[in-house]
């Protein structure tokens, strides 16, 4: 069976420079300037005060592996060919997670709160995800 | 908290078996589980006033036609003033009880059918299913890309939880073994082979720690049950099954932004819902938990309070889940033996405490069953839904 190409994000509007920032390599989060926190996923307003007030910062691109695991059957069609591959939650060191997939790395060796840092894998000309390494 | 305490009532309960069945229309499942349902509350059809279907996954066209009232023609319900779909994914079941309740308390309706049918198992294929399930209710923008899917979400959980708890493969996996002994007793259950921890254990990796024993499987099926006033309820019956009490939380949409995967928000949900109930988990006679997957089963328990963190897969080991035990948990044999059929998964655990209540159980009747807990989720776990129900209202 052919294997379908990789899901892109489907990227709202407000999120785009996220991605603009990702496909130069940079990892970058909202924060909110009236009550500092940080956010991720990109919003609308901040998710902790409600304000309007948001800006784009630059992201430490550190964090831990919250939990992880090994993909090794049953993936989706288009990942069928990327088996093992490792999708875990990361804890930034901003306090913000997100899911990525943990590469750089013999799959074995990934553990819960491990240090790790982002790098960048290319999709296509559009998309660069963010991924993480260890650190 | 809600004012429904005592003031509606499950009077009917139909069911048809989980499988795989090629021949059956989706529609049948429904027709024939609400047909079942009407007959076991020995009402009128015609007393039937508001039709409430959730949604099936399969089949767009066959959703369509649950929310265009096929339900109601093909029974000739002839007074059925409204039909409108409740949907919610796993915690349909529970919003059904609630949303069911509020419209016969307030008078907007004296009977509601609520239905669900779907035909996940021969309606799409084993792959079909896998790609459906890695983006129905996954982020398309910051999940979807890096191969998120069920399993890999069951497994996060699953790691992160033994990571802290300490909790062991064994005892994960005997939850799958003790849902299968109650699916042994059930008819309608599509696993009824005896399982051990070995044959679990030894089953296919999937995503790292979870197993394929450990991972329900789609199939196709139908559940239905019947709700009125527990005034009305008491003149149909004399084993009305009341809803004593709710509770709930939305946690998350993506995943990865749960606060607390080892947690979701069970315990507060389950606070209000006893609470409500004037109950503890002491009282409860039958516990019938969501377990599309082990390590949710387990979460479900220790955050509503039947043990401490970490105990529950211990629980499962040494038989207090199992028929005969101290407390009979998933009785149906949940998504893991009778088969999960999508939204109906949630409303076939509700359905079996009612049953159970009711006395119907059969073979896997828990002698004297008076209060039972039930609970659904949605999603990715982004909801937390505990409903309480009772034979009694105390």
């Amino acid at each position: 069976m052919d294997t379908p190409k990789k899901p892109a994000p489907i990227v709202n509007d407000w999120a785009r420079p996220f991605w603009e920032a990702a496909r130069d390599n940079r990892l970058i989060l909202q924060q909110c300037v009236d009550c500092g926190k940080h956010i991720f996923y990109p919003r609308i307003a901040c998710p902790h005060c409600f304000s309007d007030n948001v800006e784009w910062v630059p992201a430490s691109g550190k964090g831990t592996v919250y939990s992880y695991t090994v993909v090794e059957t049953n993936a989706p069609s288009a990942f069928m060919n990327d088996v093992p591959y490792v999708v875990a939650v990361v804890k930034l060191d901003e306090g913000v997670q997100m899911l990525s997939n943990i590469v750089g790395c013999d799959p074995a060796e990934v553990r819960c709160d491990m240090p790790v840092e982002v790098t960048f894998e290319k999709l296509d000309d559009e998309f660069t995800l963010p991924k993480f390494r260890p650190s | 908290m809600s004012k429904l305490r005592g003031k509606v009532a499950i009077v009917g309960i139909g069911e048809v078996p989980t499988g795989r069945f090629p021949e059956k229309a989706a529609i049948y499942h429904a027709m024939e589980s609400a047909k079942l349902a009407i007959k076991d509350a020995g009402i009128n059809k015609d007393h039937i006033d508001f039709v409430m279907p959730t949604a099936a996954l399969y089949s767009p066209q066959f959703n369509t036609e649950l929310v265009t009232c096929r339900v109601a023609e093909e029974l000739g319900l002839k007074n059925a003033k409204t039909n409108c779909q409740i949907f919610a994914g796993g915690s349909s079941g529970s919003c059904f009880l609630k949303l069911g309740g509020s419209i016969i308390e307030t008078g907007v309706a004296d009977y509601v059918l609520c239905v669900h049918a779907d035909r996940l198992g021969t309606g799409v294929t084993a792959q079909g299913g896998i790609d459906l399930f890695s983006t129905a209710g996954i982020s398309a923008e910051w999940e979807v890309p890096f191969g998120q899917h069920y399993s890999t979400i069951a497994a996060l959980t699953t790691t992160r939880y033994q990571y802290e708890t300490g909790c062991t493969d064994e005892q994960m996996a005997a939850v799958c073994v003790s849902n299968r002994k109650w699916a042994e007793l059930n008819p309608n259950a599509r696993f009824r082979k005896p399982l051990t921890i070995e044959e679990v254990m030894e089953s296919k990796m999937l995503s790292t720690p979870l197993r394929a024993k450990q991972s329900n499987m789609l199939f196709d099926g139908g559940s239905a049950f019947i709700l009125t006033s527990a005034e009305r309820a008491r003149d149909i019956t004399d084993r009305p099954v009341y809803l004593l009490g709710e509770g709930s939380r939305v946690t998350h949409f993506v995943f990865s932004q749960e606060p607390d995967i080892t947690r979701f928000g069970w315990r507060d949900a389950a606070k209000d819902a006893f609470g409500e109930a004037g109950l503890t988990p002491k009282d409860i006679d039958v516990a019938e938990i969501y377990d599309s997957y082990p390590v949710y089963q387990v979460i479900g328990m220790e955050e509503l309070g039947f043990c401490e963190r970490g105990e529950a897969g211990e629980l499962h080991m040494r038989g207090d889940t199992w028929p005969g035990g101290k407390l009979p948990t998933t009785t149906n044999g949940g998504m893991l033996s009778q088969g999960h059929t999508g939204a109906g998964g949630g409303v076939a655990l509700l359905v079996e405490a009612a049953r159970q209540l009711m006395g119907k159980a059969g073979e896997r009747q828990v002698p004297g069953a008076r209060f039972a807990v039930e609970t659904g989720t949605g999603g990715t776990y982004m909801d937390a839904q505990v409903s309480i129900l009772g034979t009694e209202i105390p």
